[in-house]
């Protein structure tokens, strides 16, 4: 026999979800998390997502760093590596350099991001003990799902069996991995 | 809702069909992508398609045999087909981009089912577009020297061409497009993960979507992401494009030189785009029987955006001709004469009919319901632009500024082969796209078919 990862449930509706989520937190259970097919608005004011300002300063940073490298890269060749006169333009031009630089800072921005997000969201993870449950599959398509991970200081699967039912929770799985 | 561009919900025109459901949605889209076979009319779409990408390969081996005199450009026009097909193309994969990025910052509900055809359709298209200046180039092989890397030569790229810019611009433009269409991709391979049946479908899902399990942390991640990359796409749009037309008014060539191109390419993306992307919503929602998912509602809306553009298409060519005409530059006015009455004139009337003239008839809501009229009127506007950007290139190197130094330029069979062929390539990737990847964005659909109610 696996060891008991936790205990998931199936909600038929994001009311369902949210109004387990919020019911969980006030019992003082603290070791769980929502799988929903769509972003369900609310559920990360109860279920603690993490910082919501680190991606976009994140990727502020990466438009800061590609605006100079590439700026950098402009000057160093054309005013410092290889300076040509070019109808006496000065050889730092800046106006002509800066179709390149605005470029380069969106590219770095969003690659800030992209990345910025994979990582937050710790992906690629191609195995999650969730992914065990019978139940889960559904979760990327038209169910709600929690899940109460055995971590939990109080956890007591009776009780929580008990809650989930209470809530009016379509399915209930153990999950072992 | 915020109002929108489309802002009108009449009770019989839904955004999806109500009897649509989150579960019966991610069925429908994702068993398009599971089935063991394809339709017939995939194998006969994908067939055609790439025999077309056969014509484009031997075209390249012969283009990189002979070289670049196979085709009809020489001095003095020495743009010819593959310039002007690299505006055509890039301006096509722009609309995807305006559609997808665009109307995501302003909440319209119908950018949510179409935005994955778009940004396939764009995804398609750059490729056709990076190709062009590359084959157009002559030592091919060389073009990784726009590149600024370190060299043994001490040659360096010149920064303060447009030229450069636009190389910048295409390579950041493809990047950002690619980062663009997988973060928005991720929860719908999970979903068709979670939706395979044999082990091979499951082991390759489950590799593309990273293990995606739709966790709070993740959905608020994706979801900030996706936000602000929309915000930072729409702008890039924009500038990809007049970058493009910069090419174009930095050369002091009569009919080029003028600052307003950059916006008059922009307009032509917004009406092109949208024009190929309501072909293919039509072909695709036929193909793949998904008329609840992708409804009247959506071609309506876009056969808006594509009548505005097709107003501010006109509003250019107006400024267009005003230049020239009010000007005093004789060569200005000698060149757009040419346009008008001379050789090129049967292109330039007809394309002024078909992409500002004919496109009128959107203003009548029967031609928005009537598919048909529809993609006629898009294929029109797309032949149109096309013409526009020919002749755009053609017609002003024709006529510069001494007589003496005046040419024609005729199309050889090997010009026809490479429009041909990048047609080809553009298709066959669609294609494949079509067949691989869901087609319809279904988280941002199932947003929408809770927001309409329960069912």
């Amino acid at each position: 026999m696996k060891d008991l990862f936790g205990i998931l449930a199936v909600f038929r509706t994001r009311d369902g979800v949210t109004n387990a989520a919020a019911r969980l937190r006030r019992s003082g259970y603290r070791a769980f998390d929502a799988s929903t097919p769509y972003a369900v608005e609310g559920l990360n004011r109860i279920i603690d997502p993490g910082p919501k300002r680190f991606l976009p300063l994140l990727m502020f940073a990466g438009a800061v760093f590609g605006a100079g490298l590439a700026y950098w890269i402009q000057y160093w060749d054309e005013a410092l590596n290889y300076p040509l006169n070019v109808g006496g333009r000065p050889y730092n031009s800046w106006p002509a350099f800066a179709v390149s630089t605005f470029e380069f800072m969106l590219l770095a921005a969003v690659a800030a991001g992209f990345f910025g997000m994979l990582a937050a969201s710790g992906l690629p993870r191609l195995y999650h003990p969730i992914f065990e449950a019978k139940a889960f599959e559904r979760a990327s398509r038209d169910r709600f799902v929690i899940c109460i991970e055995a971590t939990d200081p109080s956890f007591d699967a009776a009780s929580i069996r008990a809650l989930f039912e209470e809530l009016g929770a379509e399915r209930i799985e153990e999950v072992r991995a | 809702m915020a109002m929108t561009l489309t802002n009108e919900l009449p009770p019989e025109a839904p955004i999806v069909a109500p009897d649509l459901t989150l579960t019966s949605l991610s069925e429908e889209v994702s068993n398009r992508v599971l089935m063991d076979r394809a339709p017939l009319w995939w194998w006969v779409g994908f067939g055609i398609s790439f025999a077309l990408l056969t014509v484009l390969i031997i075209q390249l081996a012969w283009l990189f045999i002979v070289g670049i005199g196979i085709w009809g450009v020489e001095i003095p026009v020495a743009w010819g087909f593959a310039i002007a097909e690299y505006v055509w193309w890039i301006a096509l994969a722009s609309g995807g981009t305006i559609i997808s990025a665009l109307f995501f910052l302003t909440r319209s509900p119908w950018r949510s089912a179409t935005n994955r055809i778009a940004e396939s359709m764009l995804l398609s298209a750059a490729p056709c577009a990076g190709l062009m200046p590359i084959m157009h180039l002559g030592r091919p092989g060389l073009f990784y020297w726009l590149f600024p890397y370190s060299n043994v030569m001490g040659v360096w790229p010149q920064m303060r061409s447009p030229l450069l810019w636009d190389f910048v611009c295409l390579l950041c433009y493809i990047l950002m497009s690619i980062m663009y269409y997988c973060a928005g991709m991720l929860p719908d391979l999970a979903t068709v993960r979670d939706l395979a049946t044999t082990r091979s479908k499951q082991i390759l899902y489950g590799i593309l979507s990273l293990g995606w399990r739709g966790s709070v942390t993740q959905w608020q991640n994706q979801r900030v992401v996706y936000a602000i990359m929309s915000a930072i796409m729409a702008p890039m749009v924009i500038s990809v494009h007049s970058v493009v037309g910069l090419d174009y008014a930095g050369g002091l060539t009569p009919g080029w030189h003028d600052t307003q191109f950059p916006p008059y390419f922009f307009f032509g993306a917004v009406i092109s785009g949208t024009a190929v992307i309501i072909m293919l919503t039509i072909l695709v929602r036929w193909g793949y029987s998904l008329q609840n998912v992708l409804t009247g509602y959506h071609l309506n809306a876009m056969a808006k955006v594509m009548l505005v553009g097709s107003l501010m298409l006109g509003y250019a060519y107006v400024w267009e001709a005003f230049g020239p005409l009010y000007g005093s530059d004789v060569a200005d006015k000698t060149e757009f004469y040419q346009r008008l009455f001379g050789f090129p004139a049967s292109l330039f009337w007809s394309e002024k009919i078909l992409t500002v003239v004919i496109p009128q008839l959107l203003w009548f809501p029967a031609v928005r319901r009537s598919q048909l009229l529809l993609f006629l009127i898009s294929g029109g506007i797309i032949l149109g632009m096309w013409q526009e950007r020919f002749m755009f290139t053609t017609a002003s190197l024709e006529h510069n500024y001494m007589p003496s130094y005046w040419g024609q330029f005729f199309p050889t069979l090997w010009d026809w082969a490479a429009l041909a062929g990048t047609i080809g390539l553009f298709l066959t990737v669609f294609f494949l796209f079509l067949r691989f990847a869901p087609i319809v964005s279904l988280a941002e659909v199932r947003e929408i078919i809770e927001q309409e109610g329960p069912k």
